[in-house]
């Protein structure tokens, strides 16, 4: 009854948070399957579309700029898209059409495009409405177009919402953009504080002010707050901590409350308990209370990740002698090893697709991140870089991963799709950021 | 019995709490701290996490010294044993004093996996103490993992200081 009162409250509370008060479709062009299977995945040739800034009225001229990159930005670092460079752009957006009968398409397939955003914004009262449309530039015809009233502070949201959108229509799934990644970092002083982000870091901002240790976060399945260990009160205790709220104590047995992760379903918080220096796999119901044991070892049992349905948990243990990745039903039993090759391997996080574990593992003295079929076969090596490579963390729709690496120097948290063909830095070097966590799709 | 149906009644003001929702949110914050054994003590300054927060490395040795470790590894070599029957003498000696014990390790491997090894370090060094006749309630034990280290470059002997129990300066 406990957990019901819980859930019901996040429930009342959800229709104050979210602010995007609506969003509708647009236009009477169907989603047309036409270009979908065009793209096969990270990796393949690139589909070269369009982002044309919004065409904007009065005061919103800003943020007719920033949708448009954030938006271009999404979509280079899908790897999917080539986008065009704003440059070759014939059409001005303050004097063209943004609906198909009024776009000259000849404009935009002269420079190669395929595809094309346009659309427009507006002021209205407190804030805004963003009309945006995806064209098929050969067909000449709008494959999708949403409507969206926001304010000022959640363009950023409805823009990579709109990027998933593009994804969604051109690849038959849903992008990964509109969530939030949070990673530890010492970016600010010597403090380790907790910080989160959009995929695009422009609003990175720390979550925790501790002046302590605060270490490996993960998100409710909601996106809207995050468990973290921290040493604020001398014990390493488990916390949980809404974005902008307060935080909670969830865990403080004496001895390791270390990395709680919640259950897709967010009825159970996975942790490991340490007690006489053995550290074991727990389940927690969501005020914090131990309901059970997963696993009882005299050894190391670190880091659960739960699979999507929420019937297992993978996690580090040095039962065989050294650090391999192990999975065990959520209500216990026999673990069953995953990883046989490598003598160290670490930090197991489990697609949301279910089929594959990303790990970290020590080759030459360094950390490399890979994946494993759950089944322990078909091992993929996903970087191969200087520094070290550690604690993967899966996008939501499982198509990549983002990583901490020390390739550059100092710990940075980098993006990845899930065969390692393109890597990018999200954060700014020089943060010593670690642990990063990728939320699912915000509710 | 009646501890149960207090239970109960926790749980359903939790729930009501809940329900009733977002007004008294910073409240619902404040108590809901039942999760927890509620063994919070006062910092000890002394302590490698209060030297941090006053912005001060950690100290290596003292009176009693510091012990290391192999590379992944929580047991007590021949030399960590002689340190170990050395401080078990001081704490024979002076037998008021208590110390915590602060398993550490060096910054390869993940964060959570060291603060697990580091516990068992700790685990290692209080158990063998013990062993030699100190009192268990003496000794108090924390991992820090790698947060902590004494140094920060990467060579092997930087990583080999890092690998260590410390005991924070004994107090009566």
């Amino acid at each position: 009854m406990g957990l019901g009162g819980y859930r019901r409250g996040w429930g009342v509370c959800r229709s104050v948070i979210v602010g995007m008060a609506m969003w509708a479709a647009l236009g009477a062009g169907n989603a047309g399957a036409q270009v979908r299977g065009t793209i096969v995945g990270p990796g393949a040739t690139s589909y070269p579309i369009a982002v044309s800034p919004l065409r904007s009225s009065s005061g919103a001229e800003q943020a007719a700029g920033t949708f448009a990159d954030l938006v271009a930005k999404d979509l280079d670092l899908s790897g999917l898209f080539k986008v065009i460079n704003r440059g070759a752009y014939i059409e001005d957006p303050q004097r063209s059409g943004v609906t198909a009968d009024t776009i000259d398409f000849r404009d935009w397939s002269t420079i190669g495009a395929q595809a094309l955003v346009k659309g427009s914004i507006e002021r209205d009262g407190e804030g805004l409405i963003v009309e945006a449309r995806l064209f098929d530039v050969v067909e000449g015809k709008q494959i999708g177009g949403k409507r969206y009233r926001a304010g000022d502070d959640e363009l950023r949201r409805i823009a990579h919402r709109f990027a998933d959108e593009i994804m969604q229509i051109l690849t038959g799934e849903r992008g990964p953009f509109e969530s939030r990644i949070a990673f530890a970092s010492r970016r600010k002083g010597r403090f380790k504080e907790i910080y989160a982000m959009s995929l695009d870091a422009g609003d990175l901002h720390a979550v925790t002010r501790d002046g302590s240790i605060a270490l490996a976060p993960s998100w409710s399945p909601d996106g809207r707050s995050l468990l973290f260990t921290s040493f604020a009160s001398g014990n390493p205790s488990l916390f949980s901590i809404e974005l902008g709220g307060e935080k909670r104590l969830l865990s403080s047995r004496s001895g390791l409350n270390l990395g709680g992760r919640w259950s897709p379903g967010g009825r159970a918080i996975a942790v490991a308990l340490e007690s006489g220096g053995a550290t074991d796999i727990a389940l927690l119901d969501p005020n914090g209370q131990v309901m059970h044991f997963v696993t009882k070892d005299r050894g190391i049992d670190v880091s659960p990740s739960w699979s999507p349905d929420g019937e297992s948990i993978v996690f580090c243990s040095d039962r065989g002698g050294g650090p391999q990745i192990y999975v065990v039903g959520a209500q216990g039993g026999a673990p069953r090893r995953v990883t046989f090759e490598g003598s160290y391997n670490t930090s197991p996080a489990w697609s949301p697709k279910g089929d594959r574990i990303a790990y970290a593992s020590r080759v030459g003295g360094r950390f490399q991140v890979y994946t494993v079929g759950i089944g322990g076969g078909d091992v993929k090596k996903i970087t191969s870089t200087r520094g070290d490579n550690e604690d993967p963390s899966w996008s939501p729709d499982g198509r990549y991963l983002v990583f901490s690496s020390t390739r550059d120097g100092s710990g940075a948290i980098y993006f990845s799709d899930a065969a390692g063909t393109r890597q990018t830095r999200l954060t700014p070097s020089g943060g010593d950021d670690s642990s990063p966590a990728w939320s699912r799709w915000l509710e | 019995m009646a501890r149960s149906i207090r239970m109960a009644v926790v749980l359903m003001m939790v729930a009501a709490i809940a329900v009733t929702g977002c007004a008294k949110k910073k409240r619902i914050a404040d108590e809901a701290a039942i999760g927890g054994t509620g063994n919070e003590e006062a910092l000890n300054e002394s302590s490698s996490l209060g030297r941090y927060k006053r912005g001060l490395g950690p100290e290596e040795g003292g009176v009693l010294k510091d012990v290391h470790f192999a590379y992944d590894s929580y047991e007590l070599d021949g030399s960590a044993r002689d340190v170990l029957a050395a401080n078990a003498e001081w704490l024979k000696e002076n037998k008021r004093a208590r110390t915590e014990i602060e398993g550490h390790c060096d910054e390869r491997g993940t964060v959570e996996y060291n603060l697990a090894l580091g516990a068992k370090r700790g685990k290692s060094v209080k158990d063998y103490l013990v062993s030699l006749g100190v009192a268990s309630e003496r000794l108090t034990t924390i991992s820090y993992g790698e947060e902590l280290p004494l140094c920060r470059d990467a060579s092997e002997q930087c990583y080999a200081r890092n690998r260590r129990v410390h005991f924070v300066p004994p107090s009566e």
